[in-house]
């Protein structure tokens, strides 16, 4: 529920388009972001993505992703700085070639991360697998895997959460204010969770057994997939997309 | 009787990898279909292998070694795969979590009916269908994170029906659950079983409603079939089943304890509130005791019977709690509530005395755990006062009101963290500054009374026992106040005695205890005081006696009162004052058996 990948409902165009689509749209932006080398380009693809996101509700989504990213940003853009001494010297350290270099990356860390994540949020796990297998011929147990491995996210956050609670009631201080702290108390704790988890992975693939898992084959889907006339527009814009930053 | 088995066990026994000791030893048995049975034992008996047995996931999943053979439908479960046994049988597992698959309802049901290949045509119906026996039609688009645990439990029902198994296997379905979302699937099953004719084998530990709905019981102990027979039968032997551990109906008790009082002669124990109350009449009538105007109405009655005035001379005597101390744990109107949610507490008054044991009682969502949490400071109060023996748990961290006040969770994994058990138990003493030496002199002590293996590691122990790890590292901070959250959850009767005795001998010491729990047996056996709580309020808080008799208070609720409650309230509309306010099995047999004997 507090996972940034839990899927936003809605209705609209972007909703409706082929996961497959929604994958292709975010490897676009995520290609022309890292091919782009000028500014406004840079900037214009980043406001691309809040625009879709803002079309498909999901821009609260979006920023909180910021809130973690940004100051990550940062810290790229000034340990940039640090390395790239060239050009003319501002502030202390800081030289016009390391601005330049260290805004850039920063601008791609953002426009990177975002894409991926958004699309992730307007669509159904479920749905994502299932088309992966039938339009991009995925091995459906790789898709199962990778399904498997974003839902349990979650479930283990809040078994840690859970832990952390049940040993901050018995006096451990993960109330600290210190993080370096706060992570030292955190480790002894990865082994129950560790175990924990194995034992649910466990329990999952054997229901998973039961259930049919190794009949399925990819005409098993119920729901299908077609690529249709919607999802041909979709993906000619972000070939050009892709162009345009390959050009600019 | 006639029909051919559709799942037989020939000597079948198994251990785990390559461990010598056998998790079922020598089990022979044949389930019928159209069978409804229940299979129970204290922990470690061997009913989950034994499920995992009937399922095929032993010999296919679980490695070890297997003796003697298991047919299902026929074939040897050997010589199949586990895919196609699960074609027969359906199955779901304890933890309800890793059961499921995908992360809508929707997709969750698919799963299993796409990989089985059934014609496209026909999936929505079944789709359809499953959904709506089991009565969550309405879930079908939801997100399975969103779902509370006795929705998940339905889903994971539903998604094996649509697969229209002709077994079904579970493995304890409602030990996360509330008692009205238990019986609700209970219901379910016995529906299936009754229009469907679905053969469903259930593995639970409460007895009651084992023997309310189940045709035939099965008990285990020590990887053995130790008893095999209707309700009545099994439960005829309760003194035995108290010996391996297993608990009986309290009204199975109740007959059984006027047998061996030589009241009535030996026979098969009542099962039902209402026979209980026929036969108990019964024996007054015979006895000239005039019985009252028939109140017609059976124990679930709304009648409104008032709050007993008189106390009944059977009550637990009120201990500690009359002593004029003040309070050690006090909450003055307090409101909580979670962001984005409704849910929390609201305008909660309480407060508990030294040497006092409440049970908090109230369905999932009622906001027993967010009281606890309230309580032990890892919630902060949104409006009023949490005040710990005094400190108010806004000004200090967490880590400090511990020194006041310690939890016993209901998952105890959460709790261990070390590697072995004396320094699990010591540890919460070192974290409150106890001299290392002396935090082991103490950790030492409470482990040797206890039982517990010192030096060994807290995982490598049983489920029951992990939970007397952490119980042994509560009762050995010596701390002014406990919080239970389900104590009992999980253990077998013997275990969930051993815990709660401890508890009550910590209240005896002057430790207040506040205890939320399930079992409404467990809370009238040893809470005197008891706080209901529905929608986040506190509805009643009273004497056990006094709230358990309170019929609108319980619908109000959504709980029900324990079995000797409901017949004591029964007995005393019918029969005869005098039973009002009886809450233990012995109060209802020594009042029979001074009135029926001048």
């Amino acid at each position: 529920m507090t996972s940034v990948i839990d899927y936003v409902a809605g209705d609209t165009l972007l909703h409706r388009l082929n996961p497959v689509t929604k994958l292709a749209v975010a490897a676009a932006v995520i290609v022309a972001t890292l091919l782009a080398d000028t500014y406004p380009l840079l900037v214009g693809l980043i406001v691309l993505t809040l625009a879709i996101g803002a079309y498909a509700g999901a821009l609260r989504r979006l920023a909180s992703l910021l809130k973690v990213l940004v100051p990550l940003a940062v810290i790229m853009l000034l340990l940039q700085t640090a390395v790239v001494r060239t050009g003319a010297p501002v502030v202390a350290w800081v030289t016009t070639d390391g601005l330049v270099t260290g805004s850039k990356a920063c601008l791609r860390l953002l426009g990177v991360a975002m894409p991926l994540i958004l699309m992730l949020s307007v669509t159904k796990m479920g749905d994502l697998a299932n088309a992966c297998v039938e339009v991009l011929h995925v091995p459906y147990r790789y898709a199962f895997t990778f399904t498997t491995a974003l839902r349990f996210v979650p479930v283990f956050s809040q078994e840690m959460t859970a832990i952390m609670e049940a040993q901050t009631a018995r006096g451990v201080e993960y109330d600290t204010r210190n993080p370096f702290r706060k992570l030292q108390l955190m480790l002894p704790l990865c082994v129950p969770l560790l175990v924990s988890s194995v034992g649910k992975t466990d329990a999952t693939a054997l229901a998973a057994e039961q259930r049919g898992f190794y009949l399925r084959t990819r005409a098993s889907s119920y729901k299908r997939y077609p690529i249709v006339a919607r999802d041909w527009v979709v993906l000619a814009l972000c070939v050009a997309l892709v162009a345009l930053g390959a050009a600019l | 009787m006639s029909s051919p088995a559709i799942i037989r066990l020939d000597n079948v026994s198994f251990c785990y990898g390559q461990r010598d000791a056998r998790a079922l030893d020598d089990v022979s048995l044949e389930i019928r279909p159209g069978e409804f049975v229940g299979v129970t034992g204290p922990s470690g008996a061997g009913k989950s292998t034994l499920a995992a047995a009937l399922s095929g996931a032993v010999p296919h999943h679980y490695r070890g070694s297997l003796y003697g053979a298991v047919y299902v439908d026929g074939q040897d479960t050997c010589e199949v795969s586990l895919t196609d046994i699960a074609r027969t049988v359906g199955s779901v597992t304890q933890d309800i979590d890793a059961q499921m698959v995908a992360s809508v309802v929707e997709d969750e049901l698919l799963f299993g009916l796409e990989n089985f290949g059934v014609p496209h045509d026909e999936i929505e119906g079944r789709l359809a269908g499953a959904l709506a026996t089991v009565g969550i039609s309405g879930l079908r688009d939801r997100e399975i994170a969103t779902l509370s645990g006795g929705q998940k439990q339905k889903v994971a029902v539903a998604a094996i029906l649509a697969l229209r198994p002709r077994v079904l296997v579970l493995d304890e379905p409602t030990a996360a659950l509330d008692p009205a979302s238990s019986k609700l699937i209970f219901q379910t099953l016995s529906q299936l079983n009754r229009n469907s004719g679905i053969t469903v084998v259930v593995i639970e530990q409460k007895v009651a409603l084992l023997s309310e709905f189940c045709d035939r019981i099965l008990v285990m102990n020590g990887g053995r079939l130790v008893l095999d027979g209707t309700p009545r039968e099994v439960f005829a032997h309760g003194p035995e089943l108290r010996q391996m551990g297993v608990d009986s109906p309290r009204v199975a008790r109740v007959s059984n304890s006027l047998a061996e009082h030589g009241v009535i002669d030996p026979g098969p124990p009542c099962l039902s509130v209402g026979e209980a109350e026929t036969l108990i009449r019964g024996l007054l009538a015979a006895h000239g005791e005039e019985s009252l105007p028939a109140a017609g109405a059976g124990p679930s009655s709304a009648d409104p019977l008032s709050a007993p005035s008189q106390v009944s001379p059977h009550t637990p005597v009120p201990s500690a709690s009359e002593r004029a101390e003040s309070p050690v744990v006090d909450l003055s109107d307090v409101s909580f509530s979670y962001p984005g949610s409704g849910d929390g507490v609201a305008h909660v008054n309480l407060s508990v005395r030294p040497g006092e044991l409440v049970g908090v009682v109230g369905q999932n969502g009622a906001g027993k755990t967010t009281l606890t949490k309230l309580l032990n400071g890892l919630l902060r109060p949104a409006s009023g006062a949490v005040r710990i023996a005094g400190i108010d748990t806004r000004t200090v961290p967490v880590s400090r009101i511990a020194a006041h006040v310690s939890t016993l969770f209901q998952n105890p994994d959460r709790q261990l963290c070390k590697d072995t058990v004396l320094d699990e138990v010591a540890f919460g003493l070192e974290l409150q500054g106890v001299d290392a030496r002396e935090a082991r002199q103490r950790a030492q002590a409470a482990t040797e009374r206890f039982g517990l293996p010192a030096g060994e590691s807290p995982f490598s122990l049983s489920r029951g026992q992990r939970q007397m790890v952490a119980l042994a590292s509560v009762v050995v901070m010596e701390p002014q106040v406990v919080l239970l959250d389900e104590p009992t959850s999980g253990l077998d009767y013997r275990e969930c005695m051993t815990v709660m005795e401890t508890v009550g001998q910590m209240a005896e010491r002057g430790c207040a205890v506040i205890m939320v729990c399930h079992d409404m047996e467990v809370v009238s056996d040893f809470a005197e005081r008891v706080v209901v709580m529905a929608g986040g309020r506190v509805l009643a808080d009273g004497s056990a006696a006094e709230v358990f008799a309170q019929p609108g208070l319980m619908e109000a609720a959504s709980i029900e009162a324990p079995q000797v409650a409901q017949l004591s309230q029964a007995l005393a509309r019918s029969a005869s004052p005098r039973f009002a306010g009886i809450s233990q099995v012995s109060g209802i047999v020594d009042l029979v058996e001074e009135m029926v004997r001048p």
